[in-house]
């Protein structure tokens, strides 16, 4: 039991893996679970009071708890102390910042792991408790669906196979131990236990397993909601890695805008707001690196860490980020000093990324000095000299690079000479009519993410979305030698139609940006003149007048007509310009995909196929279960008081088929009253002709039965007539026979197809929740009414 | 004693009084049946259908001692139980046994007779034995009282009062015959009572053993619980201000078995209960007065009863637990 309950909540805690980063929490977890659960073992099996054993859990739980996360504070390692409480209470405060502040997957710290320590904790003394002393082990299920709820809102692909199978597995283990400790009768009257019986939930167990897992793929997930788009299920899925650029895409997807924030500079060209940068790529991921060691205090003076030449533009921002909530700052590019911050910001000298460990952006308003070099087209292309005094981790390129990136970087910038032609190249190439701006498709493809193999399926099905975009661009540049990065944050904004004025400075229209208009796009390095943003991404931002070349059609489209880029569909891609070396199928194959099409056909054809057959077949099934026993063990028919139940399985088969032929039973009627109406009717013919043996059949199956169930046991059942005549499932099939050969096909049809004995099951087991309510109600009725009698006699008495 | 011999006995009483009385095997079978079972029988119908007749009949045809009283209002509790006299030559009390002494005795008319005589009667009825002057003396086995009563002479009459009607096991209603039974009966019993042709078939002591086999019939649970859901029904209908009593569902399963071993089981079925409870049930609840009013009998308003208690409760744990209510 112990071991199924520690199955089931680890299995439900793998499914945490996207929401926590890494896998250093895992630990913690398994021994706080699994100490947890070897204590109620043990004292169950000490066969200790049912109170005692949770109390001596919840003990365990805070000794365990109080060893791994406070030892200092408590007496001996593990017994709590005031100390103890003050730091339990020092992590719960960290915890919730952590849940505050940070997008998953949010890094481990003490105070979240502790968290869900506790809550993993109490769950399996929840569990405990529900299963053993109380017997109700179906309902620990909804323990297990807590935890996996949490992925399943958090993470794009949702709660993940590992987690759900072995939530599910442990489940199932539950529910299966808990009959071997089943505390009351109830459970253990069952006489079937044993092998057939945990043979039969097996197969049940694994039928239902496999149809979660089939039945996802026929029915569509649904495109809007409070779930992101995609959230369902999908095992088939690839699994992206972890990563907050793909918070961005659910950013993006989320069909309301949050996080707004409003902004007013004095910058000419349309700006940028930069909250993050993302630089580190090490094959499956980019993510960023805070670089912790390196970062500098005080965000009032910021320096970028490399010479300019020529020409600086300088451009004050007034930001508000209102409810945004982050540990980045946004800020436009390149932010020389930021005033008016609360708390303590640090900035990184190689990024220029701000951001806090103790505070976060939300209700800050503050304002940013930026100075950016002039960049112009004839800048860059002077700009040509190798890149010197910038660090090697933005040319890095993992050796397992795929070669359908390498080979389209290569074709695609043939003809360009200097790195800049090459970027041009490159972005022009992304901007083309081949690419199409997607939100749902990398989703619907599973390669939602920006992952090595991510990139590859992206290039192939030529559509996605700007992490695709930026992250294509930035592999592709450091493959052609030009140092590259990514930034995430924020495209130009919709003005709002107010101004605000600076001090100093005048007054400025407003803007504002809100999650919808979350983008991310690359930054290249160039020597004299820094990091230079491009923009890859088709139908957003706005490309820069330096990116843009007389071919390149300016697409300057801002997110005022997105809505409309989101909703029309894309038009069909031209035909695939085939790379060389590239495998084209695999691109073509990405605009028409006939294949969920016929999938699906064929899954709905054999629904509604074994939908008309269900009937027919669980008839049969039952039949057969009933007709198909085996013979009783020696043992068991000498034991007093053991009854054959063969008899009884026929007779009721015997009643099914007369209810399946317009003779159904009535409940007063006795065994032999039935008998001889059946015989009587007009179903089974007349005697003495064909249909004599069925004549016999019926009274000898009623005979057997009367016997079996109203006769002495073992004693009567061992009489010659019984030897003599043959098996019940012989007789059954006189019967049978004999029915329909005297029905009319109309009868004949409806005892093949829809048996009424199998409907009235199935009309009675549908309306149980009905039955249910009305029992409740009435129960309620009732208790309202005792309620009011007792209040009314509490009254005082008017006399 | 077995079957074979059981069915013997059994099938030349019932024949022997088939000879006699036409056309009424079905009360020739309930006699019989009450008899096996040990209770007492109320043969309650119009003057002159033969109550007295079967009843004769049945004692005749088994060897054994018969007594009959004709009640009257002037009989007396001593007339029935016995007396102690004073012997003069012996110089002590002597117990004079009355007419309740006999295997087989039979009441005629019960209800002519005063409130006090019939209750004597009743009480060696339910006890088996009579107390005189604080000695108590066993009457014989078998025993049984078979009375018989007029409805319609209701002048000068006590009429039994449900308690007592609650210790009769069976009443029957003779009913007349039917064409074809009274001419056969007009033409064979013109020169002489057909009671002279009837010579006893079987012994008191067959009767006993016949008795005992049919204490063996094995009752089931599920029978149980149907003669228990019988009596909760009548109790709990809306037509009856009465219902069954506790010690009329013992009678009839009592008779229920006695059934079931003339039929040649040693098990009893729902058929023999619902074959017996109109008979044995009937004279023991009483109607509702609305619906006594709209022309119900205690007949029909079981037969509505019988018609909607299920046979049987499926036993605990059995799989196929939703046919019931299906």
């Amino acid at each position: 039991m112990a071991g199924s309950i520690v199955v089931a909540v680890l299995g439900a805690a793998l499914s945490l893996n996207g929401v926590l980063r890494g896998w250093a929490w895992f630990m913690p977890l398994i021994t706080t679970v699994v100490v947890v659960a070897l204590t109620l073992a043990v004292l169950r099996a000490l066969r200790a009071q049912p109170l005692l054993a949770t109390v001596g859990s919840f003990a365990t739980l805070a000794g365990i708890l109080s060893f791994t996360f406070c030892r200092q504070e408590s007496l001996a390692g593990f017994i709590p102390t005031a100390g103890t409480f003050t730091a339990v209470g020092r992590l719960i405060k960290r915890a919730a910042e952590t849940v505050v502040s940070e997008s998953a997957p949010v890094a481990p710290n003490a105070g979240i792991v502790f968290v869900m320590c506790a809550c993993l904790g109490l769950l399996v003394i929840l569990i405990d408790a529900l299963a053993v002393p109380l017997a109700m082990p179906a309902a620990s299920g909804i323990g297990l669906l807590a935890v996996m709820v949490v992925p399943a809102t958090i993470k794009p692909q949702s709660v993940g196979v590992a987690g759900f199978i072995g939530a599910a597995v442990g489940y199932l283990l539950i529910l299966g131990c808990s009959h071997w400790f089943a505390p009351d009768a109830r459970l253990q009257s069952g006489s079937g236990r044993g092998p057939s019986q945990f043979r039969r939930s097996v197969v049940t167990g694994g039928l239902a397993l496999a149809l979660t897992m089939v039945v996802p793929l026929a029915i569509p997930g649904f495109e809007t909601g409070t779930f992101p788009q995609g959230s369902r299920l999908s095992p088939w899925g690839t699994s992206n890695g972890l990563n907050p650029m793909i918070t961005l895409g659910n950013s993006l997807r989320s069909p309301t805008g949050s996080g707004r924030i409003t902004y007013a500079t004095s910058s000419s060209s349309p700006l940028y707001l930069r909250s993050v940068t993302i630089d580190h790529f090490d094959g499956e991921t980019w993510a960023p690196d805070d670089r912790s060691a390196e970062r500098r205090v005080g965000a009032d003076r910021i320096e970028t860490g490399y010479a300019v030449q020529g020409e600086v533009v300088n451009a004050v921002t007034s930001v508000n980020a209102g409810l945004f909530t982050s540990p980045y700052l946004p800020a436009p590019f390149a932010p020389a000093s930021v005033n008016g911050l609360n708390g303590r910001w640090t900035w990184d000298p190689a990024t220029l990324s701000i951001m806090s460990t103790e505070t976060t952006t939300r209700a800050q308003r503050y304002v940013v000095f930026s100075a950016a070099p002039k960049v112009t087209a004839q800048s860059l292309t002077q700009a040509s000299a190798v890149p010197r005094g910038i660090s090697e981790d933005f040319l890095r390129i993992p050796g397992n690079l795929p070669d359908i990136v390498r080979q389209t970087a290569d074709s695609v910038t043939a003809s360009a000479g200097s790195n800049y032609g090459k970027a041009l190249a490159i972005q022009k190439y992304l901007r083309s009519g081949e690419f199409t701006y997607s939100l749902q498709a990398p989703v619907q493809n599973g390669y939602d993410g920006n992952g090595l193999s991510v990139l590859a399926d992206f290039l192939a099905v030529k559509s996605g979305y700007c992490v695709h975009f930026s992250s294509a661009m930035a592999v592709m540049a450091r493959a052609e030698g030009i140092p590259s990065r990514i930034a995430v944050g924020y495209a130009p904004g919709r003005l709002t139609g107010e101004s605000v004025a600076l001090v100093g400075q005048g007054s400025f229209p407003e803007y504002e940006v809100d999650a919808r208009d979350a983008h991310a796009w690359p930054e290249l390095y160039f020597e004299g003149l820094g990091w230079v943003p491009f923009e890859p991404t088709p139908s957003r931002g706005v490309v820069p007048e330096y990116a843009t070349e007389s071919s390149v059609p300016t697409n300057l489209s801002t997110n005022a007509d997105e809505k409309e880029v989101l909703t029309t569909p894309a038009p069909a891609a031209p035909a695939p310009v085939p790379l060389p070396g590239v495998d084209t199928p695999a691109a073509g194959s990405a605009s028409v995909n006939p294949l969920p099409t016929i999938a699906a056909a064929t899954a709905s054809v054999l629904l509604l196929v074994g939908f008309l057959w269900s009937p027919r077949l669980s008839r049969t099934l039952l039949r057969r279960r009933r007709l198909n026993q085996k013979p009783p063990d020696e043992a068991d028919a000498v034991m007093p008081g053991y009854k054959d139940p063969a008899p009884e399985l026929a007779w009721a088969e015997l009643q099914d088929l007369a209810t399946d032929y317009g003779l159904p039973s009535t409940p007063s009627e006795t065994p032999r009253h039935f008998s001889a109406r059946l015989r009587s009717s007009t179903a089974l013919g007349d005697t003495g002709g064909v249909d004599d043996a069925a004549h016999v059949a019926v009274s000898s199956l009623t005979s057997d039965f009367e016997r079996q169930r109203y006769g002495r046991g073992a004693v009567a059942a061992q009489t010659d007539a019984q030897a003599a005549a043959p098996a019940a499932a012989t007789r059954i099939a006189v019967v049978r026979e004999s029915m329909r050969h005297n029905a009319r096909w109309l009868v004949r049809f409806r005892a093949d197809w829809l048996p009424p004995s199998m409907m009235r099951r199935w009309v009675h087991a549908l309306g149980a929740p009905f039955r249910a309510l009305a029992a409740l109600g009435k129960a309620l009725g009732w208790a309202v009414a005792r309620g009011w009698r007792v209040l009314r006699g509490l009254l005082p008495q008017r006399r | 004693m077995d079957g074979e011999r059981f069915h013997d006995a059994s099938e030349r009483i019932l024949s022997s009084i088939n000879k006699v009385i036409d056309g009424k095997a079905d009360a020739a079978k309930l006699a019989l049946t009450v008899l096996l079972a040990q209770g007492h029988l109320l043969l309650e119908d119009v003057p002159g259908v033969g109550k007295t007749l079967l009843a004769k009949t049945l004692a005749r045809t088994v060897d054994c001692t018969v007594s009959r009283i004709q009640f009257t209002p002037d009989l007396l509790p001593s007339d029935v139980t016995g007396v102690s006299i004073y012997n003069q030559s012996s110089r002590q009390f002597e117990f004079r046994p009355g007419a309740v002494f006999a295997n087989i005795v039979i009441g005629d008319e019960i209800n002519r007779a005063s409130a006090k005589t019939q209750s004597a009667l009743l009480e060696c009825m339910e006890e088996h034995q009579v107390t005189v002057d604080g000695h108590s003396y066993q009457l014989g086995l078998p025993f049984m009282v078979v009375a018989t009563q007029n409805p319609i002479e209701m002048e000068g009459t006590y009429p039994l009062p449900e308690a007592q009607r609650d210790r009769f096991m069976a009443r029957i209603s003779m009913g007349y015959p039917d064409k074809e039974a009274e001419i056969e009966m007009l033409e064979t019993h013109q020169a002489s009572s057909p009671l002279v042709k009837v010579t006893p078939v079987v012994t008191a002591s067959d009767v006993a053993a016949m008795i005992a086999t049919v204490q063996q019939v094995y009752v089931s649970t599920a029978i149980k619980e149907y003669t228990v859901a019988i009596g909760r029904a009548t109790r709990d209908s809306a037509r009856l201000r009465l219902g069954a009593s506790p010690r009329s569902l013992l009678q009839l399963l009592r008779a229920a078995k006695a059934t079931a071993a003339l039929d040649g089981r040693d098990f009893v079925l729902p058929d023999d209960v619902v074959d017996v409870a109109e008979s044995v049930l009937a004279h023991r609840i009483i109607l509702d007065r609305k619906a006594a009013s709209s022309g119900d009998t205690p007949q029909t308003i079981l037969r509505g009863i019988l018609a909607s208690v299920p046979v049987a409760q499926e036993p605990p744990g059995a799989w196929r637990r939703d046919r019931q209510t299906a």
